[in-house]
């Protein structure tokens, strides 16, 4: 191992050791990468399903004004709804028109109000209730639920009154089969599309958020804390220690991705063992440019961040220089979402960010276009040339020290 | 017979855009001494310091040893300690040592088996092994003259060693300075107090403004400014007015600095009703 190397290293090594020995680091790289998608795609539903589950159980207070037939009066209570009478207010300009009635909902007497009237043109009916009241929605579900069953009673006893066939009267033009058979990709294929949708705009975000603290730490805070000078005095050159941090900061960010897809694929796997999803398909070849795009996003932007933090004069400095620049990262990667895959022009492969994330997405549905992979590696190569040559400058200023006192 | 010259500065300038730090200064730095050098605040000791220990190239002039190679590319044979000891707080002493070393190319048993002789001399063995986080100003400043020797340099560069230091903790880094010197050690010591240098150091050089007023023993300089204490010939030596402009003025870029003026009350806090 040459001098250059051992020297790398061992300033890589230093920073690693002194950034695991900070708990909360260890929190932040570790911890939340790999709990972030279980916690997203498995614990969120659960909890979701058990509220849900709990509203289904609850039985809704329902005060009903007009005339109930009995078989509705019969549904809703089937459904758990708590039925109490009352007589139509005389005060209002239509059923929709709450009145004073509003004030039982606000007090808690009653979840919705059903409100029914009877004509010669048939039945009218509106439902109260209060939009932000978790119990009143669930009343009115069920409310609407059971009115909308028993209108197509009616509606199918009318039909079956005048002599017609309500299923061919009302549905003359039908789908045959079962609809979800009909999409030609598979479920693995169906599966890359929906990942692709965010999966790159987390690994991109990811790798530019979890860099920030770490470049700080190693330019600004050394800076600041004044240990960059001692360091300069040391036979390091400036090259040699801008590499140490990066393979530093590559590797804190390249640990906290992998442990973040480690937590994708447990979820994806639990998701499609409950047939919820299925796994995404992709062959050895687009893996493998997968996680070239990653590695060469992440030359870019960890140069550039510790290119940014070693500019500025103290760790508050660059915070918040470093915190908006998410920024540059966030609206090119919102705005690829939405370009469209299918007859992608080739320049947008070339636009730093964007090339990635389209990359990421294209690859993630399996597509290797020769064309688009060459641009991309061309054009990013070229732009983690570029940040790191500006890194390289800015850990080349002479007042990186006359600054320090 | 003539000292043996280690370091050479010859004609040697350094400016920070329109701020000239240091200006003309020929300097000898001889084997086996200790050299004081002693001045005000933005004096340019600092400045001087930073260019003997390769962190600054000069904007003119040349920084050498006597075999003619540059100071900045034998960083090697430099040991410094820096005014801000530059410990890492989360390593121990003795990673904090290591990191060091390591960086020098000296092997782990090699840089210990230097380290824990000097240890003993400046009563710190127990504490290598202890994160430096909690550590005093005094062993801190042990630990980073510990860390400066690690590597067997040719010259030792120390900036105000002794500054915040309880009196305790100064004689001991002054007795290993002592003991330096007696091994044959070459020393250059940056410091504010006249008395130590006095005490340390076999020649003193005292800089005002960016140039060298005088160079010689404590003695030398009181004949040649005629005066009867060291602290007069101090005095004398440096009775132009001190600029107020340092190289820390340039470490506010333009912008930044245009903002500060601009919501900066121009009559010292004293707002027109």
């Amino acid at each position: 191992m040459s001098d250059s190397i051992k020297r790398i290293n061992a300033i890589a090594r230093k920073e690693l050791v002194e950034f695991v020995r900070d708990w909360r680091t260890i929190l932040a790289i570790i911890l939340i990468p790999l709990l972030l998608f279980p916690a997203l795609f498995i614990v969120m539903p659960v909890i979701l399903e058990s509220e849900a589950a709990e509203l289904r159980e609850m039985s809704v207070d329902v005060l009903v004004q007009g005339d109930l037939p009995s078989d509705l009066s019969e549904n809703l209570s089937a459904e758990g709804v708590v039925i109490s009478y009352g007589s139509l207010p005389d005060d209002i300009a239509n059923l929709s028109d709450a009145g004073g009635d509003s004030q039982l909902l606000r007090d808690g007497e009653y979840d919705s109000i059903l409100r029914l009237s009877d004509s010669d043109s048939g039945w009218m009916f509106s439902i109260i209730y209060m939009s932000t009241s978790e119990a009143s929605r669930e009343s009115r579900a069920r409310v609407l639920q059971v009115m909308n069953a028993w209108e197509s009673n009616v509606v199918n006893a009318t039909l079956v009154d005048a002599g017609l066939d309500p299923e061919s009267t009302l549905n003359p033009v039908r789908w045959d089969g079962d609809v979800q058979f009909s999409d030609a990709a598979t479920k693995g294929e169906q599966a890359g599309l929906t990942l692709s949708l965010f999966i790159p705009l987390v690994l991109a975000m990811w790798t530019a958020t979890s860099a920030i603290q770490p470049s700080i730490d190693m330019t600004a805070g050394e800076r600041e804390r004044g240990t960059l000078e001692a360091l300069l005095t040391l036979p390091a050159s400036r090259m040699e220690i801008l590499m140490g941090k990066w393979l530093a900061v590559a590797t804190i960010t390249g640990v906290g991705v992998a442990l973040q897809i480690a937590g994708l694929l447990f979820a994806i796997t639990y998701l499609a063992s409950a047939n919820v999803i299925g796994v995404p398909e992709m062959s050895l070849i687009a893996f493998l440019l997968l996680a070239a795009c990653v590695l060469l996003f992440a030359i870019m932007v960890v140069a550039f961040e510790l290119a940014l933090a070693m500019r500025s004069h103290s760790v508050k400095e660059a915070g918040s220089i470093l915190g908006p620049s998410i920024l540059l990262i966030l609206f090119p990667a919102l705005f690829t979402q939405i370009i469209n895959l299918d007859g992608v022009e080739s320049f947008w492969f070339a636009i730093p960010v964007v090339n990635m994330l389209l990359a990421m997405r294209e690859l993630m549905l399996d597509r290797v276009v020769v064309e688009h992979v060459l641009i991309w590696i061309v054009s990013s190569l070229l732009y983690a040339i570029l940040a790191a040559r500006y890194a390289a400058k800015q850990f080349s200023r002479e007042d990186l020290v006359a600054s320090i006192s | 017979m003539l000292s043996e010259i280690l370091l050479n500065l010859s004609r040697v300038s350094k400016t920070f855009g329109d701020v000239e730090a240091l200006s003309g200064v020929d300097l000898q730095v001889n084997r086996g001494q200790v050299l004081g050098l002693v001045g005000g605040n933005g004096a340019g000791k600092t400045t001087l310091l930073r260019l003997m220990s390769g962190v600054y190239a000069p904007t003119s002039g040349e920084v050498n040893f006597s075999d003619g190679k540059q100071v900045m590319l034998e960083r090697g044979r430099l040991g410094v300690v820096p005014e801000s000891t530059g410990l890492y707080h989360r390593l121990t002493a003795w990673e904090n040592i290591r990191y060091h070393t390591r960086l020098h190319g000296i092997k782990d048993e090699n840089a210990w088996a230097r380290v824990i002789g000097f240890a003993k001399a400046l009563d710190i063995v127990d504490d290598l092994n202890r994160h430096t986080k909690g550590f005093s100003r005094g062993m801190r400043q042990k630990t980073a003259l510990l860390r400066a020797l690690a590597h067997g340099p040719e010259v030792l560069l120390l900036d105000e060693p002794t500054a915040g230091l309880d009196v305790t903790s100064a004689r001991t880094v002054r007795a290993l300075v002592e003991k330096l010197r007696q091994e044959g050690g070459t020393i250059i010591y940056s410091t504010h107090q006249l008395a130590e240098a006095s005490q340390v150091c076999d020649r003193i050089v005292v800089i005002h403004n960016g140039t060298i007023r005088a160079d010689g023993s404590p003695e030398e300089l009181m004949d040649v400014t005629d005066t009867e204490s060291l602290e007069e010939a101090y005095v004398t030596l440096t009775s132009e007015k001190s600029r107020t402009r340092s190289e820390d003025d340039l470490k506010e870029g333009k912008m930044a600095s245009w903002w500060r003026r601009l919501l900066t009350p121009k009559q010292g806090g004293l707002e027109d009703e």
